[in-house]
């Protein structure tokens, strides 16, 4: 089929257009972090580090980025937990009304996360949550959770229900046969899963926004807030920090999982 | 047989009490206070109104913002179809190698956050912005053209940023078209314009349709990248609920407004659902 491609040069040309659009905000962030000046110019008038020292040394970008990595991380393990154990149970069909709780547990993609994360602010103001890394941790399980039920679902559909039985009938019980023969042929779909909802949490905006204290911010958030007053660039660096990291991050897991096949 | 179901039920039960508590009770809860009156000043009454939901329809600034929503929903759909549509197929029918280095090129920027692909394009954009240094060196323009604060700069902004989702619809609904019938046309003597107007086209509708409600979707309900290009001042209804609730503090309108953005978003897909189940594809 290769053929055909190289017989429409057109159709190359766009093809490559698009994706040399896709990239070029992305290279631009980076460049203008090697900016001289107090503003953003592109190409950057002289070469410097400094902007990378800044943001690595406040208090406040580092105290961001931590929040973010310990929220993504402590709610992608929860999300893979009850997402996996209640995949499990709709998938072996251990219970009535499978499909409206599969629809209910793939809610949170569809309703959109702004109309979420106002209807959290007000809970978490009646119930006393708001601003308590508790209240945001729980938030980011239920906007997580999805991509681990939709990803337990699809590879617990292709693993071949008879070789745990199998497993049974050897005399190993419920808990062992899923742990030994079921878990590992689905772990490289629960590892894409379980990546997705890490950069979900890691990525999100509309929900933190409303429930972060005064006192506690998500990187993100920062940026976003920190845009609205103006734009240095540090910010530019912050970004190129997060643009390396997500690249590495995406090639490692293309390594390990083959990650594109899953998305 | 009972021991089976106390299992699933002690196993479906923690996320389902989750998002019970923490899903379904807060969306339900702003019901009410989408029906109470605000006052500013004195805030949020006790009595009962359908004003929140009413003025949406009546105002003429609300539907203003309705109307710039649903444009802006359409056209960056528009766009990414047809920006889309021919990498897709190249994609679709390109060797292995190419395939796998075009799909991670595609991934990267989806998988960055959102917030610095949107701090990209306001380096782009802005009255300093590369682009207007550019023009402006080139002597192409006097002074700097306004891109930002305005549709033009979301319509950019939010086309790149869902681009990659439709991408990845497309190219498995290019796939899926039989080579056979294609081939069967091209025997038949049809043009390669035809086959790709007559069969390639009309036989990946399905999957036209999924990327585009997505895109759609997703358009529509975003925030980030509306407000970050958009500004305070240059509002959709998703900057507005924010601003309702974090600025104004008038709740209830932010309350009503968010449930006409679900119901919006509710009717698209269900309006899909049932087209694509007509034409025997998959959503």
């Amino acid at each position: 089929m290769n053929l055909e491609n190289r017989k429409m040069p057109l159709l190359a040309a766009a093809a490559i257009a698009v994706v040399v659009f896709l990239q070029v905000p992305v290279l631009v962030v980076m460049l203008a972090a090697f900016s001289k000046t107090a503003y953003l110019t592109i190409p950057p008038r002289g070469l410097t580090f400094h902007w990378f020292d800044v943001v690595l040394r406040d208090p406040e970008y580092l105290s961001a980025a931590w929040t973010s990595v310990w929220l993504a991380g402590a709610s992608t393990a929860a999300a893979l937990v009850l997402g996996l154990i209640a995949a499990y149970a709709i998938h072996r069909r251990m219970l009535p009304g499978a499909t409206a709780l599969t629809s209910l547990f793939m809610a949170p993609l569809i309703l959109p996360s702004v109309v979420l994360g106002v209807a959290l602010l007000q809970y978490y103001t009646l119930t006393g949550l708001r601003g308590s890394p508790f209240g945001l941790w729980i938030a980011h399980v239920v906007i997580t959770v999805p991509y681990v039920v939709r990803a337990s679902l699809s590879s617990l559909a292709a693993v071949d229900e008879s070789l745990e039985d199998a497993a049974r009938v050897l005399g190993a019980d419920g808990l062992t046969s899923f742990r030994l023969v079921t878990l590992p042929l689905v772990k490289p779909g629960l590892v894409a899963g379980g990546l997705f909802a890490f950069i979900t949490s890691l990525d999100n905006v509309p929900v933190s926004v409303f429930l972060l204290s005064a006192s506690q911010t998500t990187l993100p958030v920062k940026i976003f807030t920190s845009v609205e007053q103006g734009v240095d660039p540090s910010v530019a660096a912050v970004s190129t920090l997060l643009i390396v990291a997500t690249g590495i991050a995406l090639l490692l897991a293309e390594r390990w999982t083959g990650f594109h096949k899953h998305v | 047989m009972t021991t089976r179901k106390t299992n699933g039920a002690l196993l479906a039960s923690p996320l389902l009490l989750l998002l019970l508590l923490v899903f379904v009770a807060p969306v339900l809860l702003m019901v009410p206070l989408s029906l109470h009156p605000y006052e500013p000043g004195t805030g949020i009454s006790s009595g009962w109104t359908l004003a929140n939901y009413t003025s949406i329809v009546t105002d003429e600034y609300y539907r203003e913002v309705v109307v710039r929503t649903l444009v802006l929903g359409f056209g960056v759909t528009l766009i990414c179809l047809l920006m889309d549509y021919p990498l897709a197929c190249y994609i679709a029918n390109a060797g292995p190698k190419i395939r796998l280095a075009l799909t991670m090129l595609v991934i990267f920027p989806m998988l960055l956050n959102l917030v610095v692909r949107s701090f990209g394009w306001i380096a782009l954009l802005a009255n300093r912005g590369l682009v207007n240094n550019l023009l402006i060196d080139m002597g192409l323009i006097e002074r700097p053209i306004k891109m930002m604060f305005n549709l033009f700069g979301l319509l950019v902004g939010m086309s790149h940023i869902f681009l990659p989702f439709m991408v990845l619809m497309l190219v498995p609904a290019i796939q899926a078209v039989s080579k056979d019938v294609q081939a069967a046309a091209y025997t038949l003597a049809a043009s390669r314009l035809r086959v790709f107007w007559s069969v390639t086209l009309p036989m990946s509708a399905p999957g036209i349709l999924s990327g585009s409600i997505l895109v759609f979707v997703l358009t529509i309900s975003a925030l980030v990248t509306p407000r970050m290009l958009g500004g305070p001042t240059y509002k959709v209804m998703a900057t507005l609920i924010y601003d309702d609730f974090l600025q104004t503090l008038d709740w209830p309108a932010g309350a009503a407004m968010s449930f006409t953005l679900t119901l919006l978003t509710l009717v698209v897909i269900g309006l899909s659902s049932r087209m694509l189940r007509r034409w025997g594809g998959h959503a």
